[in-house]
């Protein structure tokens, strides 16, 4: 990617990606939607802090990461038990095949917000988002050892959930 | 690593070498390894299923908005929310509705058709490479010249199957294999001013490098792979 292009349009680029991450790290889609707003005003005003020449989408999935960990410990201290909405709430109305496709989604970031943070994270820059085990590793600044083995136990209970579906 | 943890590492592509070697001889000795792998690579396909769509979709309204404001200035999410929430609600619905499984960029017509000599014909829903494309894909590496279709990376998606980006005069996109067809992942029309005599450059456009992007685990083959690959029929 040229380093010359404005960083603003590099971020643009990598909206579409981010917003994966952020669907696979939150609950529902409008918590992913509020992540990478939260994420894309975070890195316009850090983006001094970006060194050029190092990758910008590892540095915007550590900003999202380190963002999604804030959220839910600031959560945890709001709410501390919350019944999850009916499904059929958090979708609305549109064409069968839409909801098809979105209860899907729900489905699975359902049973991804069953892992341990720590284990969905790793699971979602592996799985989900195509890094290798030294980039995730590089984005959540652990060993490469702690990154291979949350994934085995992550992807593990997740097969065990969606497998039964 | 463990025993569990270097099975997970082939699978994924991590290991190389004599190890890679060694898991390989372990897996197609032992069918209890082998149908863990395939259910593990099914979860990994739900996953992309599920997930994918998300790149391809637009983006909500309040992100392009926050993207546009001037340098430095802090946007008022709250206000962004607001705003998004009185109006219309992106939630999964709109956005699969409108990304469907299918990434399609503004297309002539003529490129895709059920009749003989268009380069994508439809099947059970779903696109495949045909005609010239389909010989081009199967035959043609990225070197070659002054083609009417142009290969240009050839790499591995994270199901391991071998995708290759092609530009044609009417279109550019992706195609991966899927059996013994090319499954067509993505058309978009030209870059403006690059119809007819077309370059292929790095100008095979955003949207295509963006799927490209989501698509390919790991690095794209060199010449060497990319011949290898042909030679192997491309599994």
């Amino acid at each position: 990617m040229a380093h010359s292009e404005p960083f603003e349009d590099q971020l643009a680029a990598l909206l579409p990606r981010l917003r994966r991450f952020a669907h696979a790290l939150s609950r529902n889609s409008a918590d992913a939607d509020d992540l990478t707003q939260a994420t894309i005003e975070r890195a316009l005003r850090s983006r001094e802090q970006w060194q050029h020449g190092t990758r910008l989408d590892s540095w915007l999935y550590r900003i999202m990461r380190n963002l999604w960990i804030d959220t839910v410990r600031a959560r945890s201290r709001r709410e501390k038990i919350e019944a999850p909405a009916e499904l059929a709430d958090r979708i609305g109305e549109d064409p069968r095949e839409a909801i098809d496709a979105a209860i899907d989604l729900q489905r699975i970031m359902d049973s991804m917000e069953q892992l341990p943070g720590e284990q969905r994270e790793v699971v979602a820059l592996i799985l989900i988002e195509g890094f290798g085990y030294r980039e995730t590793a590089e984005i959540l600044d652990l060993p490469i050892g702690t990154v291979s083995s949350r994934l085995v136990r992550g992807r593990t209970a997740l097969l065990a959930m969606v497998g039964e579906q | 690593m463990t025993s569990d943890e270097k099975f997970f590492a082939w699978l994924d592509g991590e290991l190389v070498g004599a190890e890679a070697d060694e898991l390989e001889r372990q897996v197609a000795a032992d069918p209890a390894l082998q149908q863990r792998a395939a259910a593990h690579r099914a979860l990994q396909a739900r996953l992309s299923q599920v997930f994918d769509p998300i790149v391809a979709a637009p983006l909500p309204e309040g992100m392009q908005e926050a993207l546009q404001q001037p340098k430095g200035e802090i946007v008022d999410f709250g206000a962004v929310k607001r705003s998004r929430d009185a109006g219309r609600n992106w939630g999964p619905p709109q956005w699969a509705a409108i990304a469907a499984t299918l990434v399609v960029g503004i297309v002539a017509g003529a490129m895709v058709s059920q009749g003989t000599g268009a380069p994508v014909a439809v099947q059970g829903g779903k696109l495949y490479a045909a005609a010239a494309l389909d010989d081009a894909l199967n035959t043609q590496l990225a070197s070659a010249p002054d083609a009417d279709v142009r290969i240009g990376l050839t790499f591995r998606d994270r199901r391991g199957a071998i995708c290759r980006s092609f530009t044609e005069p009417a279109a550019s996109g992706l195609a991966c294999r899927a059996g013994n067809r090319w499954q067509v992942r993505g058309l978009f029309a030209p870059p403006e001013g690059q119809a007819g005599p077309y370059r292929m450059a790095a100008g095979a456009g955003p949207n295509l490098a963006v799927l490209i992007d989501s698509t390919r685990a790991g690095e794209p083959f060199n010449a060497d792979q990319e011949r290898s690959a042909l030679a192997a029929g491309w599994r």
